[in-house]
């Protein structure tokens, strides 16, 4: 029945044997070729036959679905055709009769390489920049003009709200906090804030803070809108506009 | 606050030479690892010449703040960050230079990995796949993301990590000192608690000793320099095809007690809380 090759640059990431079932295209995980790109849809693109056709339709997706470097919403596919989904290629390849059993990521032919090296400019630019697309950017660019702060709800502290503007935020009586406690009892550092590439985190230091009622386990993700509890304060953590 | 500092390298059992270097400045609570690339190019200069330049300048601008900074400070940072990263910009030049000027140099670079203490709060600054970790709770965390090639297909989703460790392209860094004028230099800031350790390595211990086996290792020796020799003898016994490195900081921060407190709210002196003994 032929396959599809998922490629990226000349790298052959995974190849799926095309049957009769439809061959589901995105970022989810549930996918059969699963693309975790931000620049491909969670249910990007779905390939099946019909009436003897191969025939691939886009599903509503935010960037689109390119046959040979045109916007397809439904097209039929013939034996070489590329598709491109975000900045992945996959090859339509009807000439390979053998199913061959999936194995990804052993067929990136690379020679063995002991000594150290460093890529030079242009070869780190043609290996990865590629990736670093549109679909990245705009998913970036409205979050960056979002502020993170912390509103307080209840207990005392210094102020009524903070800006996270730093990789650290203390909570905690101590000079160096942001969050100044002023409870009596309240330690000198009860609790932290780190600033991530994706996002902020609660850890623990003198006490272990809840998060919307939970203790934490470990360095926790905060969300839009969740609720702190720290020896006694309530805060909120939300992006403001 | 005490800091039990433990530290060791080793040429590993494949390599001829060590390109890798270490230099502790307890003075300044300052731990700096640097692992030099280019063999024949001398990587061991490089990394000599990371760490010396890295532990000179701190030295100097401890003395002197107003030395200016190199590259530009982040509003994000604190002073001590930024300095640090200063310093890693300056390494990046006297090396960059040093290759230039010396043929039998060029093409010599190195990873650097810098801990800067202040009290609790610790500076963290690194280029290259020389790692950071923090054992907290019997939890180990990587701190820092490494600047190679398999690591960042991972994180863009190309491969899976199963793959980047069986890669065979796990040298190729993307970022290094000294092969370019400028560098882009990563920054963390994180607040140690009493009983964390931090773990300073260079990558021959990373591929030749797993995480849980780290994290083991570390609750297992509480005497820092028991651990480092151990981490050490752990790479070796599983193939040494790297040069290793390991700094191991075991924290002990001394919690004040109530009396001490009291104290100190009374306005009294509190010096006696102050020698790390605490509970």
């Amino acid at each position: 029945m032929g396959r599809l090759l998922l490629k990226f640059d000349d790298a052959v990431l995974r190849e799926v044997s095309l049957g009769s079932r439809a061959v589901t295209i995105g970022r989810a995980p549930d996918n059969d070729i699963p693309i975790d790109n931000l620049a491909v849809s969670n249910y990007h693109a779905r390939i099946y036959t019909e009436a003897g056709r191969l025939v691939i339709e886009d599903l509503n997706s935010l960037n689109g679905t390119f046959v040979n470097d045109q916007r397809v919403e439904r097209a039929a596919l013939h034996d070489g055709d590329t598709i491109v989904v975000g900045k992945h290629h996959i090859v339509v390849d009807e000439s390979h009769d053998a199913a061959l059993p999936l194995d990804p990521g052993r067929k990136v032919v690379a020679p063995k390489v002991d000594e150290t090296m460093v890529l030079d400019t242009k070869q780190r630019r043609e290996m990865l920049q590629l990736a670093v697309d549109a679909g990245e950017r705009s998913q970036l660019a409205p979050s960056r003009m979002r502020v993170p702060a912390l509103k307080v709800l209840s207990g005392k502290t210094d102020q009524k709200e903070y800006v996270l503007s730093s990789k650290l935020t203390v909570i905690g009586k101590s000079e160096m906090a942001t969050v100044r406690l002023r409870g009596w009892f309240a330690p000198d550092v009860a609790a932290q804030i780190n600033k991530r590439e994706d996002g902020y985190y609660l850890g623990r230091a003198d006490r272990v803070p809840k998060v919307n009622g939970q203790p934490i386990t470990g360095l926790t993700r905060l969300n839009d809108g969740d609720l702190i509890e720290v020896d006694g304060v309530q805060l909120n953590f939300l992006y403001r506009d | 606050m005490r800091v039990d500092i433990g530290a060791r390298t080793d040429v590993g059992r494949v390599r001829s030479n060590n390109e890798d270097c270490y230099r502790l400045v307890p003075a300044l609570n300052l731990f700096v690892l640097s692992d030099g690339m280019g063999g024949e190019a001398h990587g061991e200069v490089a990394s000599a010449l990371a760490v010396e330049t890295i532990a000179a300048h701190c030295l100097d601008t401890a003395n002197n703040p107003s030395i200016p900074l190199l590259g530009e400070p982040r509003a994000d940072l604190s002073d001590k960050t930024n300095r640090l990263a200063s310093a890693v910009h300056l390494a990046n030049h006297r090396i960059h230079e040093a290759a230039l000027s010396d043929p039998a140099h060029r093409g010599m670079g190195a990873t650097i990995l810098a801990a800067w203490l202040d009290g609790q709060r610790m500076s963290l600054v690194h280029v290259g796949d020389s790692r950071a970790y923090l054992l907290r709770g019997g939890v180990l965390e990587q701190l820092t993301l490494d600047h190679s090639l398999v690591a960042e297909q991972v994180r863009r989703g190309l491969i899976t990590p199963q793959q980047a460790d069986t890669s065979t392209m796990q040298s190729v860094l993307i970022r290094a000192l000294g092969t370019r004028p400028e560098v882009e230099v990563d920054a963390d800031e994180q607040l140690l608690l009493d009983g964390d350790s931090v773990l300073l390595c260079s990558d021959g211990l990373t591929r030749m000793v797993t995480d849980p086996e780290i994290a083991s290792n570390l609750i297992t020796h509480s005497e820092a320099q028991a651990a480092a020799d151990r981490l050490v003898e752990l790479a070796n016994e599983n193939g040494g095809e790297d040069n290793i490195t390991v700094v191991v900081l075991h924290l002990r921060l001394g919690s004040e007690g109530l009396l001490a407190r009291l104290r100190r709210w009374a306005g009294g002196p509190s010096d006696a809380a102050s020698s790390g003994g605490g509970q």
